[in-house]
């Protein structure tokens, strides 16, 4: 089989529009993560085998393969498609906080509203991130660090607001900030939490762990 | 021989085989226990499959899976007895503990550490069983055990009456957020290679933070 680089193929076709293969392939890829999503979201990561999920794509085993490397791959993408649009969420709601508590709890909440409507999938997602094989590389993936991030980054910039002291510990309290965001989804998924009762119960942790790093 | 005396003869019999069934089943269970507590250790549990599991311990495939609904429930039943005898130490350690409520939480955390600093690998997969699809609404994964939450919300309440914790704080949400942080350390170990004195140093920091979060103004 002759292989042709990605990069040659641009450089001998500049501008042309997508060929009929690469649409095809493209098509294929979006049948397979779109059943992909579903089987995660009812039988959970261990349960949905690649198998399953082709069947349910109407494709073989073969085609999903050649599209992706395994399971584990398909499981990060839809992720990291997930957890981008969510990031972008809770960086619009964090601009809009008055405060640094209430631009948390709107990070908090932007969260929990984006996942209501998909907690089977974060339930899967949170099996998986547990797992000390697979674990480290989903929260290791881009806009999930990134999700981490902010909630540093909110912190710093109070301290340069003032709000906070500027020995506030600001990467150990967003740590810290952003696992209370985690932890809370167990309530979510497992004792059917409403998004108030979310709210109220992130309002109070915020408070909890702010209180030591509030000036004055 | 009456017809009556016959049946109560079969019925005796019948009892008697269902006790020796219930008997075989419960050395089964055990068996099959004490195989699953050996595998994960060595081999961690994703690397021990229920296949294993029954070869390690003489049984069966077929009656692994007639006494348990899953390797998740298995898992849950080897940390469960793990756990009570821990829970059963902290128990007779706790009236002992002085100092702050921060000071009693920070000891009460390392005793966790240090017990579970052996088996990480296992501590981890342990939280990752709450999420399991095909765990039995009985089973008991990590923030389902009673256990240690009220360990937790003991050592806070005492803290109330000696007037270091304020009387308003819910202290179920203190003890969530120290069950979060206390979870999230256990990833270091994985992620950063931490050791129990590691995880209990990084613990004792958060335990701070959050103390003062409840400490009266």
């Amino acid at each position: 089989m002759k292989h042709i680089s990605p990069n040659q193929v641009a450089a001998e076709s500049p501008v042309r529009a997508p060929t009929r293969r690469a649409l095809a392939k493209q098509q294929t890829r979006v049948k397979v993560l779109a059943a992909a999503r579903k089987l995660f979201s009812e039988e959970g990561y261990e349960g949905a085998t690649i198998r399953d999920i082709a069947a349910a794509a109407g494709m073989s085993t073969g085609a999903v393969f050649a599209n992706f490397t395994d399971k584990s791959d398909l499981f990060r993408e839809i992720m990291t498609a997930d957890c981008e649009t969510l990031l972008d969420a809770m960086r619009e709601a964090a601009g809009r906080g008055r405060g640094v508590e209430d631009a948390l709890l709107k990070v908090f909440m932007a969260g929990y509203t984006f996942y209501k409507s998909r907690l089977p999938l974060a339930r899967a997602a949170f099996g998986v991130s547990w797992t000390s094989e697979s674990g480290p590389t989903l929260r290791a993936l881009a806009p999930i660090q990134a999700m981490q991030d902010l909630f540093v980054e909110q912190l710093n910039l109070a301290v340069e607001r003032g709000e906070l002291r500027q020995e506030a510990e600001a990467k150990l309290r967003g740590q810290m900030l952003f696992e209370a965001y985690l932890s809370n989804y167990a309530q979510a998924i497992f004792e059917g939490w409403s998004l108030d009762a979310l709210q109220a119960r992130a309002k109070d942790q915020i408070r909890i762990l702010l209180a030591g790093a509030r000036r004055g | 021989m009456t017809a009556d005396a016959d049946k109560k003869k079969a019925e005796a019999k019948e009892a008697r085989r269902a006790a020796a069934r219930q008997s075989q089943k419960e050395a089964t269970r055990q068996r099959v226990l004490a195989a699953a507590r050996e595998l994960f250790d060595t081999r961690g549990y994703q690397g021990a499959t229920i296949r294993d599991i029954a070869r390690h311990a003489g049984v069966a495939v077929g009656s692994v899976f007639t006494t348990f609904a899953s390797k998740g429930e298995i898992l849950s039943e080897v940390m469960q007895s793990r756990l009570d005898r821990l829970y059963g130490e902290l128990y007779r350690v706790m009236p002992h503990l002085r100092g702050s409520t921060a000071d009693r939480l920070r000891t009460m955390f390392a005793i966790h550490f240090n017990f579970e600093a052996q088996h990480v690998r296992l501590f981890l997969s342990h939280i990752a069983a709450a999420y399991d699809w095909t765990l039995p609404a009985s089973a008991k994964p990590y923030g389902r055990t009673p256990g240690l939450q009220e360990i937790i919300r003991g050592v806070l309440a005492k803290g109330v009456e000696d007037g270091d914790v304020r009387k308003d704080v819910d202290l179920q949400e203190v003890v969530d957020l120290l069950m979060a942080a206390y979870a999230w350390t256990y990833r270091l170990v994985v992620t950063k290679g931490l050791d129990a004195k590691g995880c209990t140093d990084v613990m004792d920091r958060q335990i701070g933070l959050v103390c003062e979060g409840f400490a009266p103004r």
